[in-house]
């Protein structure tokens, strides 16, 4: 039985159907990655997944429950996500952005209390943004920012954590140091988590389970391992190619033909 | 920054809560201060409005006729009837200018977007002068109508900048063009007037604390004693929706429930400050702004710009009547000082690149 699964769901924007009779499960306490050409849907269906959008058709389901039929903040508590592009208001600090993810386990009179202290310390600590507290979000580095952001998501301390694209506006060296910070938050604290990635390569690396999704429909999921292979690159990217071990990991690594 | 996170010791995390404490500690203690300072300044501030004129008078004159522990009835006549009444207009109309300032920039995401810059006032300023030049109505019929228009105004550009949602640019933009539809429309019907009520219709269009009646500030301050306890328990939500309304959504936040409330909450408060007191400009615009100078760049307390709000509209009363060698109504000041901020906010801006 997996926490969040999705039954016969079809999202969309406006008339235009994006994700139709989709069925999905997430695997729990593994990090799940979704990859796909542009366009394919893999960030609409992690807005569903998220209750970013209302599903025209079918449901998501989170502990066995139909999403819509959940309260706001009892989703919160459970189910966090970093947008694609999150934004800021201007001039704010590491600290108060952070403690920001406090929002959903603190009620309308309940202030600061130590749960909350210590969930943002963690979150800190974690993503080693403890010595920036005090400077503005706009003062950091693309790589510093995308930290302080994941810290943020960490302090709300959900169980399941969802990423759109988190490595979009990074270089390789913070792509790699971002990604192995969500494989150590998986292995550290068991915490489920998926994202939306455009490098297959660091897709096979990093994660337990990858979807590859192809015009809103679901062409292959499993261990990168057994599920990458040149055939179905060839299918969801239009890319001819090889697929050899990674000399590191031995993952699937994908090399253009 | 190569750091590769692993598991964390101990100590460190210790360390990290320590500086985290320490940081919450300073944050809190930089916003009571500088809350009481302002606190301080108002009060100040609305009793020297009342020791100033023609007739003087000490402050703890002022403080005791007030609060009715004084029997002196020349002090009280000009302390009860004459200077309160103002004093208490220039208190009110700057508390919910600076309150609901604060809460349309944070909610649309840019400094532009006060009330007096996205065409409400206009709404309240065509409403008013239509009253006053075809109706040639006065009081209470003319605040009414404020009211009325300002409201209508906003609903107006709600329904255009409806698009899946409210962006900032998008309402901003439909409010510079509305309030320059709703001015030119203002302006044709001033052609129309006699010179008796054009002379009363620029009046009320420069904004005077002075003009407001009894029953005008009753309702301003009864709205004020209602919604201000509600913008400050809106400030949550409001906090949570700054972040955008994806992240909002994903901390818990109905957006367009609190969206709707928040909006509703800063439109009734400029309206009631426009009906009582005419379009007094700027001051809206740059509260919210100045609070956060003072407690730290996002902080965003609507509290904090209240005050501000008050601040400076009480001084500018002071400016306006006291200080000038011909008494001026209090828009004119506020005026002059605020044009040069928005011509610096819009040459700077866009420069950080936060203009979104």
């Amino acid at each position: 039985m997996s926490r969040l699964r999705t039954a016969d769901l079809t999202l969309g924007y406006d008339d235009r159907p994006v994700i139709a009779n989709l069925d999905v499960t997430i695997p729990d306490g593994r990090v799940t990655a979704i990859v796909g050409a542009n366009a394919c849907g893999k960030s609409t269906l992690l807005r569903g997944l998220a209750r970013l959008l209302t599903p025209r058709g079918g449901a998501v389901y989170l502990d066995g429950k139909s999403l819509a039929e959940l309260r706001t903040l009892d989703v919160a508590k459970v189910l966090g996500l970093l947008p694609q592009t999150p934004v800021a208001p201007d001039g704010i600090t590491v600290a108060d952005l952070v403690s920001r993810g406090r929002y959903p386990h603190q009620g309308w009179f309940r202030r600061w209390t130590d749960s909350d202290h210590d969930a943002v310390t963690r979150a800190l600590a974690a993503t080693g943004t403890a010595d920036l507290i005090d400077r503005p979000i706009r003062s950091l580095s693309g790589g510093q920012r995308q930290r302080v952001w994941v810290a943020m998501a960490l302090a709300q301390d959900t169980d399941l954590l969802l990423l759109d694209e988190p490595t979009t506006y990074l270089d390789i060296n913070h792509q790699v140091e971002l990604l192995r910070l969500l494989r150590t938050l998986n292995e550290e604290s068991g915490k489920t988590i998926v994202v939306v990635l455009h490098d297959l390569n660091l897709a096979c690396r990093f994660s337990d389970h990858l979807i590859a999704m192809l015009a809103g429909r679901i062409v292959a999921e499993g261990d990168p391992a057994e599920v990458v292979t040149a055939a179905l690159v060839e299918d969801v990217f239009g890319l001819s190619c090889l697929v050899v071990p990674d000399p590191v990991a031995g993952t699937p690594m994908v090399v253009p033909a | 920054m190569t750091a590769t996170i692993s598991k964390v010791d101990a100590a460190a995390q210790l360390d990290v809560a320590g500086r985290l404490r320490a940081n919450r500690r300073r944050r809190a203690t930089r916003s009571v201060t500088v809350t009481a300072g302002l606190a301080v300044l108002v009060f100040a501030l609305f009793v020297l409005t009342m020791m100033v004129g023609s007739f003087r008078i000490g402050a703890l004159e002022v403080v005791s006729s007030v609060l009715h522990l004084s029997d002196n009835a020349g002090v009280d006549f000009v302390v009860r009837e004459l200077r309160l009444p103002t004093a208490l207009a220039a208190l009110a109309v700057g508390l919910a200018l600076g309150a609901s300032g604060t809460i349309f920039q944070q909610l649309l995401r840019n400094p532009l977007a006060s009330p007096d810059f996205v065409g409400i006032t206009s709404g309240a300023g065509l409403a008013a002068v239509v009253g006053i030049v075809v109706l040639q109505a006065g009081g209470l019929v003319i605040s009414g109508l404020a009211l009325g228009g300002a409201i209508a105004s906003a609903l107006v550009m709600y329904v255009l900048a409806w698009r899946d949602g409210i962006s900032g640019y998008r309402f901003i933009l439909i409010g510079i063009g509305v309030a320059a539809f709703l001015d030119g429309l203002t302006g044709f019907v001033l052609t129309r007037a006699q010179l008796f009520e054009a002379r009363q219709a620029m009046h009320w269009l420069t904004g005077s604390v002075g003009q407001a009646s009894d029953t005008e500030l009753r309702l301003l301050i009864g709205g004020l004693i209602v919604l201000l306890p509600l913008a400050v328990l809106l400030q949550r939500p409001l906090r949570a929706l700054e972040l955008g309304d994806d992240s909002a959504r994903t901390l818990g936040t109905r957006t367009e429930l609190s969206r709707a409330a928040l909006l509703g909450t800063a439109l009734v408060l400029v309206a009631l400050a426009v009906s009582v007191a005419g379009p007094i400009v700027f001051v809206a615009l740059v509260a919210g702004p100045i609070a956060n100078r003072l407690l730290g760049a996002a902080t965003g307390g609507i509290v904090p710009a209240a005050l501000v709000g008050a601040a400076l509209l009480l001084a500018a009363d002071l400016v306006a009547v006291h200080v000038l060698p011909t008494p001026l109504p209090t828009g004119v000041v506020t005026g002059a000082v605020g044009a040069p901020y928005l011509l610096w906010l819009l040459a700077t801006t866009n420069r950080q690149g936060a203009g979104g």
